[in-house]
């Protein structure tokens, strides 16, 4: 791409979500996320390898679009209740149910979430990266911004479904980047569940969440990999990376002593503190879908090796391309649990 | 959402057609020999359009529990097949599978899974058939090339008879897609009569200005008592669109295969057969090509 445009949608592409969390008005707020919008759209189509690239970024923008639209007409129904544009000040119901909806359309929680397991196939793995974390920054932001004004049980219901549709939806994928989408569908449920009770909560799961994702995608991408069938050979390429691959996996899983049990963990004690104890318990048994799938990819990639027939030929290991903030987004992902205490005084 | 969105699509429907389109989806199923115009309202041409009264339709509540029945019976399957794995099958099956018969043809239910079509539906003159071959064993496509253009005035060139395969769907009609991605070439055993066939892929894009893209690759027949064995790697097929071929060519998706043809439109007057024994998939570890066409740009920088 033309580097001076590469540099204006880049700086876009930064710029958006930081008005949207640093404003208090509304329009400045939609606007932050339209600027976002803007400058996504021509990178998740820049390379013209594949037609999916074109179709992923139509529809991601199509999605975007109509989140937008949704979200400008219950800005100007709150206005036109309450006479007033701040964020912070309680909406009416009609309102917030109508931010609720376009906010989770434009995170991808379920219902709304169809969208983000074809977008995120379709595009590049960096563009994966960005989708899947920056992109939830802005919405994420605005949610909790206007958590007051938020039903709880419709949240708790979307997050219930979001955890469901993420578990059941990557139950029998095989292209990574469809079962990171329905990773991150079940995430958001987990962030979203908690939202109305502590803000402080989401803002850990959401940076837990980064922070696995991303060296999970990273991973990805340096293994050259997008499928399972050649996840299965690429520990060819670098031994090491396909065992950490594995402690990711099981990170995104939430098991225990790594970092993503951490988040669950504090939501699932919250929630039986608010009394919810039921809610908890379905959670943790929904987080098992997910773990399935987590568990599958691992077992497929790091714990069979041949001499164990594949139906797929070795991959070539090419130059060694060295991201030198790998290891540590590694350990940052697999060993915080222990440091749990000071995370929450920091929050 | 979208029952709104349904419902408005049939009042647009219901102006401007038939009110049969805008009653099918309340009683479609409860109609007699009601054909689903849910993929399209296309009517071949030559057929005459179906005008029947209101009060002339048979409706049957015994059709509607069937169809009620025959859905819910794919749904549950759907759901089930989700939990064993990709299609239905396992993962161990799925990973190490190397080859795959996906059609063949052993019965008329074989046949029943596919559409000829020829010129004729244009005003041509060319005639094709299927049936099964000898022993219930072979699918048999025969019939009469003719390149007569149709005397209607617009029409300038004709001449090709196809057979395509019917789309796949699943519970309450929605669309499914074959999953292809584990392997890298399609595998045919044919026995024809010398004459070149086209092979068309139809990916069904997710937008309607792609609609008539396809994939498209050739297959030469020997002829002769012999049976072939056609092995034609995926990354062979090149894009057309509506006939022409594109200037951006891309790689055929894999994981989103609707159907696929043969087609004959040599040009050459005459009787034409092609017996198919089954059509199949084939992993090739020694195929390493992604695609054989390369990508140029139309206005390179100097």
């Amino acid at each position: 791409m033309n580097p001076h445009a590469n540099m204006i949608i880049m700086s876009s592409l930064i710029l958006g979500p930081m008005i949207t969390i640093t404003s208090s008005h509304w329009v400045m707020a939609w606007v932050g996320l339209e600027i976002n919008m803007l400058a996504i759209i021509p990178l998740t189509g820049q390379t013209t390898t594949t037609h999916e690239q074109f179709e992923a970024s139509i529809k991601y923008f199509l999605t975007q679009a109509a989140a937008s639209s949704l979200l400008l007409f219950s800005i100007i129904n709150n206005v036109w209740n309450t006479g007033q544009f701040d964020i912070t000040q309680p909406t009416n119901t009609l309102s917030s149910t109508m931010m609720t909806a376009a906010l989770t359309m434009k995170l991808g929680l379920a219902p709304f979430h169809y969208w983000l397991p074809e977008t995120l196939q379709g595009t590049t793995t960096m563009m994966t990266l960005i989708l899947t974390t920056w992109q939830k920054l802005a919405p994420l932001t605005l949610l909790m911004m206007i958590n007051q004004s938020l039903n709880t049980s419709l949240l708790v219901t979307l997050s219930l479904l979001s955890m469901m549709i993420g578990g059941w939806g990557g139950l029998n994928q095989t292209q990574l980047r469809k079962i990171m989408a329905f990773s991150s569908i079940a995430h958001l449920g987990w962030m979203t569940m908690i939202l109305t009770l502590s803000t402080k909560l989401t803002l850990l799961t959401f940076y837990t969440y980064i922070t696995l994702t991303t060296t999970m995608l990273l991973t990805i991408k340096l293994l050259e990999t997008n499928k399972m069938s050649t996840a299965m050979t690429s520990w060819t390429k670098s031994p090491m990376l396909n065992a950490t691959m594995m402690l990711n996996l099981m990170s995104l899983a939430g098991l225990p002593p790594l970092t993503g049990f951490m988040p669950k963990w504090l939501i699932l004690q919250e929630l039986t503190k608010n009394h919810m104890t039921i809610i908890a318990a379905t959670s943790a048994i929904l987080s098992l879908l997910s773990l399935f799938f987590y568990i599958r990819i691992a077992y497929y990639s790091t714990i069979t090796l041949p001499p164990n027939m594949t139906n797929y030929s070795q991959q070539w290991r090419h130059k060694n391309q060295q991201k030198p903030y790998l290891p540590l987004m590694i350990i940052t992902s697999s060993m915080l649990t222990p440091i749990m205490p000071t995370f929450m005084m920091i929050l | 959402m979208a029952l709104s969105f349904k419902l408005l699509e049939n009042v647009f429907l219901s102006s401007k057609c038939h009110r049969q389109n805008a009653l099918h989806p309340f009683c479609g199923p409860l109609l007699t020999n009601c054909i689903s115009k849910l993929y399209s309202s296309y009517r071949r041409p030559g057929t005459s359009p179906d005008n029947t009264p209101l009060w002339k339709m048979n409706f049957s509540f015994e059709n509607g529990v069937d169809w009620i029945k025959k859905n819910f019976g794919l749904l549950k399957k759907e759901l089930v097949d989700h939990v064993k794995g990709p299609e239905g099958r396992g993962f161990e099956e799925y990973f190490l599978e190397q080859t795959r018969v996906v059609w063949e043809f052993r019965s008329q239910k074989d046949l029943d899974e596919w559409v000829v079509s020829s010129d004729a539906e244009i005003g041509g003159k060319s005639e094709a058939y299927l049936k099964l071959g000898k022993n219930n064993q072979t699918a048999l496509l025969f019939g009469t090339l003719s390149t007569e253009a149709p005397r209607d005035g617009e029409t300038g060139y004709s001449g090709y008879c196809a057979i395509r395969a019917k789309l796949l769907k699943g519970a309450f009609d929605t669309k499914k897609y074959y999953d292809w991605s584990n392997f890298n070439s399609l595998y045919l055993r044919v026995r024809g009569d010398g004459r070149p066939w086209m092979i068309n892929i139809y990916t069904d894009p997710y937008y309607s200005h792609q609609k008539d893209d396809l994939y498209t690759y050739f297959m030469f027949t020997r002829g002769g008592p012999y049976w072939q064995e056609i092995t034609i790697p995926f990354s062979k097929f090149f894009l057309s669109s509506w006939g022409r071929i594109q200037d951006d060519q891309y790689p055929l998706w894999l994981d989103k295969i609707s159907s696929v043809g043969f087609t004959l439109g040599d040009k050459a007057d005459g009787p034409f057969q092609l017996e198919i024994d089954f059509i199949g998939l084939l992993n090739d570890r020694a195929h390493t090509e992604e695609f054989a066409y390369e990508k140029y740009e139309r206005n390179p920088k100097a």
